[in-house]
């Protein structure tokens, strides 16, 4: 019998995967073995019972199991579930019955077998199924290979964008001696994202807050986050007006994005001294200024997106900031929702919800409780990447 | 994303219900390239039935743009309303790409 199935009839070389065969009987297990052979898996290990066969796997690096039911110590059932609860051990096992009973058969399934084969063995049927196994078995491996790797780059990446991103301590270095507080958030939706913030010191008395969400997100839209960020270093001469900022940015964007891609972006040059800020626009949802009156204004002005059209002049805009008054940058992954569209909110939500929330909770806790309200939960669920910039002016000086 | 094309004499129009977002990419690429191997010269893109649109779906409609300029073809949009609208007002894409 073990002649049915011949190595060359396969046509192919020999597969060193190491099989443990586990059966009470000596011919049961001679038998597979040479039917195993002759189908190009040369390499086995025997275990006449179940003891034993969990014994060789806790210390051989098997990679395939063939194993009978019923057989003394321990039977079939019991190293399955052994091998799955105790060993956590993913290896395919294969088991024999010569039970043709369909619940006997499924609760060998429910163990944790991969597969069942009937009594008498037929030669050809176990190799193509240890072969189809040990395949499957493989792929599976590589597959969490990659994905491991994958997940290791990705969050060595991720933690070099939010590395971008100024600590409190630095933000507050940077508001605080110029008479204000600022808080942040940031959120990627999937690891790396395309949005951005900066805060840049401009001279003594002012300071400029620059958010910008590249479109798309993921990978694509991090590395233009990078380059973003980059390029904005380079501007420090056009840091204190915030329009020809935007045009100086447009025009590099210009050159370096392809077409389908572009950013939004808003930047302000706040000034608490003289109580004033200088902005523009570029398809970014205008912030919303909370006022120490307890009323609220969405910010006027807009603007091209940035990235394609070169030369593109942007407006000048300013907005009076009295003691008191109150800021609120965000992208857009805070309003709109794609899976459940008539969710999306408006600015005057935004507002009325931030209104409701300033009497409780200010400085600090105003993002946090702001995205607990907004999502349900801290964690900010966005599909999109979330960026927030909360800014209160203190006072002159 | 669905959509729909219906070449009239004039115009190539196509109608897209929906919404848009970087999982129609595919889908998009199809829409362009048709655009491109397309006879009229004029190019409607309807987003009556479109509900809402990502940036990554304006940066589709900006490459259609884009294609059909290459291809010597006017590209216009039509049916902007609700969701759409408002990221074309915010976005100020009535620039690059003519609405009617």
């Amino acid at each position: 019998m073990p002649g049915d199935v011949d190595a060359n009839q396969i046509g192919q070389t020999a597969d060193s995967a190491l099989i443990l065969i586990v059966d009470d009987l000596r011919s049961s297990r001679s038998m597979i073995a040479s039917i195993l052979n002759a189908a190009g898996f040369p390499n086995h290990l025997f275990a006449s019972d179940g003891v034993e066969a969990l014994a060789i796997l806790e210390r051989e690096p098997v990679e395939m199991v063939i194993l009978d039911i019923v057989m003394p110590n321990k039977d079939g059932f019991d190293v399955c579930r052994e091998v799955r609860q105790r060993l956590r051990l993913n290896v395919p096992i294969l088991i024999q019955t010569a039970l043709q009973d369909a619940d006997e058969r499924a609760s060998a399934f429910d163990a944790g077998a991969s597969d069942v084969i009937s009594k008498p063995i037929h030669p050809h049927e176990i190799a193509s199924r240890v072969r189809l196994h040990l395949e499957r078995r493989r792929m599976l491996d590589r597959l969490q290979r990659y994905q491991r790797r994958m997940d290791d780059e990705l969050q060595a990446a991720e933690a070099m964008q939010i590395s971008l991103l100024k600590s409190d301590e630095d933000v507050a270095a940077i508001a605080s001696p110029r008479g204000a507080d600022l808080w942040t958030f940031y959120k990627a939706s999937n690891r790396l994202g395309g949005d951005l913030w900066q805060v840049f010191e401009i001279d003594e008395t002012r300071f400029g807050l620059f958010m910008v969400d590249l479109s798309g997100h993921g990978v694509a839209a991090a590395i233009n986050a990078f380059r973003v960020h980059m390029l904005t270093d380079a501007l420090s001469r056009h840091r204190s007006r915030p329009a020809s900022f935007l045009a100086a940015v447009n025009d590099y964007l210009c050159q370096m994005l392809p077409v389908e891609h572009f950013a939004t972006a808003f930047y302000g040059v706040v000034d608490p001294s003289v109580g004033k800020m200088d902005y523009a626009i570029a398809g970014a949802p205008a912030p919303i200024v909370l006022q120490a009156s307890g009323g609220w204004q969405a910010l006027e002005g807009s603007g091209l997106i940035l990235g394609c059209a070169p030369k593109t002049d942007y407006e000048a805009y300013e907005v009076d900031l009295e003691r008191g008054d109150r800021v609120l940058c965000y992208s857009d992954g805070l309003y709109e929702n794609f899976e459940r569209p008539e969710l999306s909110l408006e600015p005057a939500d935004i507002a009325r919800l931030a209104c409701e929330l300033l009497p409780v909770e200010r400085g600090p806790g105003f993002l946090p409780a702001l995205i607990e309200r907004l999502f349900e939960g801290p964690d900010a669920q966005s599909q999109d990447d979330l960026t927030l910039l909360f800014l209160e002016v203190r006072g002159h000086g | 994303m669905e959509y729909r094309i219906e070449a009239r004499r004039d115009r190539l129009i196509v109608s897209i219900s929906g919404v848009i977002t970087f999982d129609d990419h595919e889908a998009f690429r199809q829409i362009v390239s048709e655009i491109a191997g397309s006879d009229p010269s004029m190019v409607e893109l309807s987003l009556a039935g479109t509900k809402m649109i990502d940036s990554a779906g304006i940066g589709m409609l900006l490459l259609a743009k884009d294609k059909a300029d290459k291809s010597g073809k006017a590209l216009i949009l039509s049916g902007v309303t609700g969701h759409v609208a408002k990221v074309v007002e915010l976005s100020k894409i009535d620039q690059l790409i003519k609405i009617v």
